[in-house]
C-alpha cells in the first residue's frame, strides 16, 4: 500500500492485473482508474469483461497478480485492514443462510461486524422497514421470493454503514417493485456520503443510478466518464448503444 | 468473543435444522448399538449356552449309543429330539426339514465298535505290562468296525458353530471311550467290575480350564457385546458427522456465505473456530449418549451393562482426540468436495469403508495379515484401540499413546490439509 494523500479519492487502482491458476488469458490486464469518495461508479462490459474479478480484487476476496489498489480514510492512504470495516459488500449469489430467519441472517452478519445489541435490533428494524420485509423478519429464507432474497442481500451488505459499497448485480433476478426499492435505498445511502461501485446488466437502470462509467471488455478498460461524456463522444444514443458500438456484436461465452 | 457466541449460535441453529444430519449423527448409532449388541450377544449365547436345537437318531444296538445321549442332556448343551430307526440315507432330508440346525446319527455298531477299540487297547496296554490276560487266555477278537458317528449339519450354521458342536461332541465321545477302556482294562485282568472307588474317581470333575481375560491391573470389566459395541459405534457416529458437517461447509462455500465473511474482519475464523465448538460438542454428547444407554438402557433388555473406565482423564483425552479426529477429517472433506453430493458421497462411503477396515464390524484379529497393516491407515482404528485399552483392557498410559500420537498426527494433517485449501482459495 503506498502512502500518499488524495483528499478526493477513497481507492485508487494501479496497474491490476488478473491470471487466474491454469488460466492462459488475463481476466485483467493493467486496469487503471481512480474512485471519488461520494461518488457512484458503474462498471459494465459483456460477460467475462473482468466485472466480477475486479470487485473481488477490489473487496480483498481476491489477491491481484500484480499492481495494487490503495484505500484512503480520512484523507489518509489505509491498509486494507484498516479500511476493511468500512467495506460492504453485495454479493451476486445470494450470500444467506436459508435455513435461517431474516433477523437471524442480519444478526449473524451483523454481530459479526461488531455491532453490539441495541445498534443492531434498531439496524436491522429499520433495514427491514425501508426494504419492506419488517412483516416477514421472522420467516425463513427459504419461503422468500428471489427479490425478498436480493433485498436481505443488500440489508446484510449495508448492516455496518458502509463507506464504500461494492455491488455486483444488486438487482439481478428481481421485479419492478424490488428494484424500484433497492436503488431507492442506494441513492439516499449515497446522498448520505457512501461511496457506491456497481455492476449490473441493466443498462437503462444503471444510466439513471452511475455518475460515472466504467466500460471493460477483455479485461481492459475501453472507456471511462461520465455517461453524457461519453455518449457523445462515440456518438452513441445509449449505453446500451455505446456498448455495442465499443464491444460488437458477437455473442460472449 | 461476541463474534464467537454469535458464530456458535449460528451453527447450533443450522445444525437444529439438519434433521437428517442429525438422525444420521445421533439416531444411526444407536439403532446399530441395540441392533448389533442384540445379535451378538445372541450368537455368543448361542455358542457358549448352548441352546442349539439338535436331532439325535439313534440306531445303536448297545447301551453307549443312549449313554451319549445322556452326557448331551447332562452337558445342557442342546435342546435335544430323539429319533430311532431312521434310514441313514433319510437324514439330510430330516434336517433340513425338521427345522433343526445340526443332526447326530449313532449307527447301529456305535458300541461295538467302541467296545472293539477298547478292547483292542486294553490288550496293548497288558501286553506293554507283560500280563498274560483274560483276553489271551480266551483268544483275541479280530472283529473291527468303524462306526463313525455322522453330524449333518443346516448350510447356514456358520463354521465356528459347526466347529464348536463337534469339538464338544469329540469331548464327550472320548470321556465314554475313556470309561469304556478302562472298564475292559479291569474286565481283562480278571475283575468283573469297576471297583466302586475308581468309578467314584472318574466321576469328579477332572482338571478344569479356568478363562479369564488379561487385564493391567485389577478391573470389573468382563469383555462383553456391550463392551465392544458402545465404543465401536460411537466412533462410528463421530465419525459420520462428515455428512453434517462436511456438507454444511460446502453449501456455505457455494451459497457464497464464505465470501462475504472474507469481507468481514476476522469473520472467518471465528466462524471456522465455532463449527469445531459445536461439532466437539455433537460429538461428546454422542458418546455421552451411547455410554448411558450402555449402561443403563441395554440391561434392561438383558443386554450386559457397559462398564465404563475407571480411570477418567485418558477416557476423556482419547474422546477429544477421537472428536477432533472425526470433525478435521469432515471439515477437510468439506473444503476440497466441490458440491454437497460429492461431499455427502465421499464421505460417507469413506467413514463406511475406514470401519470396516478399522475393525467396527468385524474384529481385526480376523483380518489376514496385508488387512490389518492396511487396518493401521484408518483413523478409525486408532480410536477404538484407545477406547479398546480402556473399555477392556484397563490399559496403561503406555498402551495408550500409540492411538494418542496417530490421533494427534491425524487431525493436525486434516487440518493442515483444511487450511491449505482455504488458503489456496484466499478465505484465509
Amino acid at each position: 500500500m503506498m502512502l500518499m494523500t488524495q483528499p478526493s479519492h477513497i481507492l485508487r487502482v494501479s496497474s491490476i492485473t488478473k491470471l487466474y491458476p491454469k488460466a492462459e488469458v488475463y481476466s485483467l490486464k493493467d486496469v487503471s482508474f481512480d474512485v471519488i469518495r461520494g461518488e457512484k461508479l458503474g462498471i459494465f462490459g459483456p460477460n467475462g469483461a473482468g466485472k466480477t474479478t475486479l470487485i473481488s480484487i477490489l473487496c480483498g476476496i481476491l489477491p491481484e497478480t500484480s499492481g495494487g489498489v490503495n484505500y484512503f480514510i480520512d484523507n489518509q492512504s489505509a491498509t486494507f485492514k484498516d479500511v476493511l470495516p468500512k467495506i460492504g459488500f453485495v454479493p451476486q449469489d445470494f450470500a444467506l443462510y436459508q435455513e435461517l430467519t431474516a433477523m437471524q441472517n442480519l444478526r449473524y452478519f451483523g454481530k459479526m461486524q461488531g455491532l453490539k445489541n441495541e445498534e443492531l435490533e434498531s439496524k436491522i428494524a429499520h433495514l427491514l422497514t425501508i426494504l419492506g420485509l419488517d412483516h416477514v423478519g421472522n420467516r425463513k429464507l427459504s419461503t422468500f421470493s428471489g427479490g425478498m432474497k436480493r433485498r436481505i442481500n443488500l440489508a446484510i451488505g449495508l448492516i455496518n454503514d458502509p463507506e464504500i459499497l461494492f455491488l455486483d448485480e444488486p438487482t439481478v433476478g428481481v421485479d419492478v417493485q424490488s428494484k424500484v426499492a433497492i436503488i431507492a435505498l442506494l441513492n439516499e445511502l449515497n446522498q448520505k456520503g457512501t461511496t457506491m461501485i456497481y455492476t449490473s446488466h441493466h443498462l437503462r437502470e444503471a444510466e439513471d443510478f452511475c455518475d460515472r462509467t466504467l466500460l471493460l471488455d477483455d479485461g481492459k478498460i475501453i472507456a471511462e466518464g461520465t455517461l453524457n461524456d461519453l455518449l457523445k463522444q462515440h456518438n452513441a444514443e445509449s449505453l446500451e448503444d455505446l456498448l455495442i458500438h465499443l464491444t460488437g456484436k458477437a455473442l460472449r461465452d | 468473543m461476541e463474534r464467537f457466541k454469535a458464530s456458535v449460535y449460528k451453527e447450533v441453529l443450522l445444525l437444529l435444522h439438519d434433521k437428517v444430519g442429525l438422525l444420521l449423527m445421533y439416531m444411526m448409532p444407536l439403532l446399530l448399538v441395540f441392533v448389533i449388541t442384540i445379535v451378538q450377544d445372541s450368537a455368543f449365547r448361542l455358542v457358549n449356552e448352548n441352546r442349539l436345537d439338535i436331532l439325535i437318531v439313534n440306531n445303536d444296538k448297545g447301551d453307549l449309543g443312549d449313554t451319549l445321549i445322556s452326557s448331551m442332556k447332562h452337558a445342557g448343551s442342546f435342546r435335544i429330539d430323539v429319533r430311532k430307526g431312521v434310514n441313514e440315507k433319510q437324514l439330510s432330508k430330516l434336517t433340513l426339514e425338521g427345522g433343526k440346525l445340526a443332526t447326530l446319527y449313532i449307527p447301529e455298531d456305535f458300541s461295538t465298535t467302541m467296545s472293539v477299540n477298547s478292547k483292542r487297547i486294553s490288550k496293548a496296554m497288558l501286553t506293554e505290562f507283560g500280563v498274560e490276560t483274560e483276553v489271551e487266555k480266551r483268544g483275541a477278537q479280530k472283529q473291527e468296525s468303524n462306526g463313525a458317528v455322522k453330524f449333518l449339519f443346516d448350510p447356514v450354521l456358520q463354521e465356528s458353530y459347526q466347529v464348536t458342536i463337534k469339538n464338544n461332541l469329540q469331548i464327550m465321545i472320548s470321556g465314554i471311550e475313556s470309561k469304556q477302556m478302562i472298564h475292559q482294562l479291569y474286565k481283562d485282568m480278571g475283575y468283573d467290575q469297576i471297583p466302586p472307588r475308581i468309578l467314584q474317581e472318574l466321576g469328579k470333575n477332572r482338571t478344569k480350564i479356568v478363562a479369564e481375560p488379561a487385564m493391567n491391573g485389577e478391573s470389573a470389566m468382563i469383555p462383553n457385546s456391550t463392551q465392544h459395541n458402545v465404543p465401536a459405534w460411537s466412533i462410528f457416529a463421530m465419525f459420520f458427522m462428515v455428512i453434517s458437517l462436511g456438507g454444511n461447509l460446502v453449501k456455505e462455500r457455494v451459497s457464497g456465505s464464505f465470501v462475504r465473511l472474507q469481507t468481514i474482519p476476522g469473520a472467518f475464523l471465528h466462524a471456522m473456530f465455532a463449527k469445531i465448538t459445536v461439532y466437539s460438542f455433537v460429538a461428546l454428547t454422542q458418546l455421552m449418549i451411547m455410554c448411558t444407554i450402555g449402561v443403563f438402557v441395554l440391561p434392561l433388555i438383558g443386554l450386559p451393562q457397559l462398564n465404563l473406565p475407571t480411570h477418567m482423564f485418558p477416557f476423556i483425552l482419547i474422546s477429544v482426540l477421537s472428536a477432533m479426529a472425526a470433525i478435521s477429517y469432515a471439515a477437510m472433506v468439506g473444503t476440497y468436495a466441490r458440491t454437497q453430493e460429492q461431499a455427502n458421497g465421499f464421505g460417507a462411503v469413506s467413514i463406511i469403508i475406514f470401519a470396516a477396515i478399522g475393525g467396527i464390524w468385524v474384529p481385526s484379529f480376523v483380518m489376514p495379515d496385508y488387512m490389518l497393516m492396511i487396518s493401521k491407515i484408518s483413523p478409525l482404528h486408532w480410536c477404538l484401540e484407545g477406547f479398546y485399552t480402556l473399555f477392556l483392557k484397563n490399559g496403561s498410559w503406555d498402551q495408550l499413546m500409540g492411538p494418542v500420537y496417530y490421533l494427534i498426527s491425524f487431525t493436525v494433517f486434516c487440518q493442515a490439509m483444511a487450511l491449505w485449501k482455504l488458503r489456496r482459495q484466499h478465505y484465509i
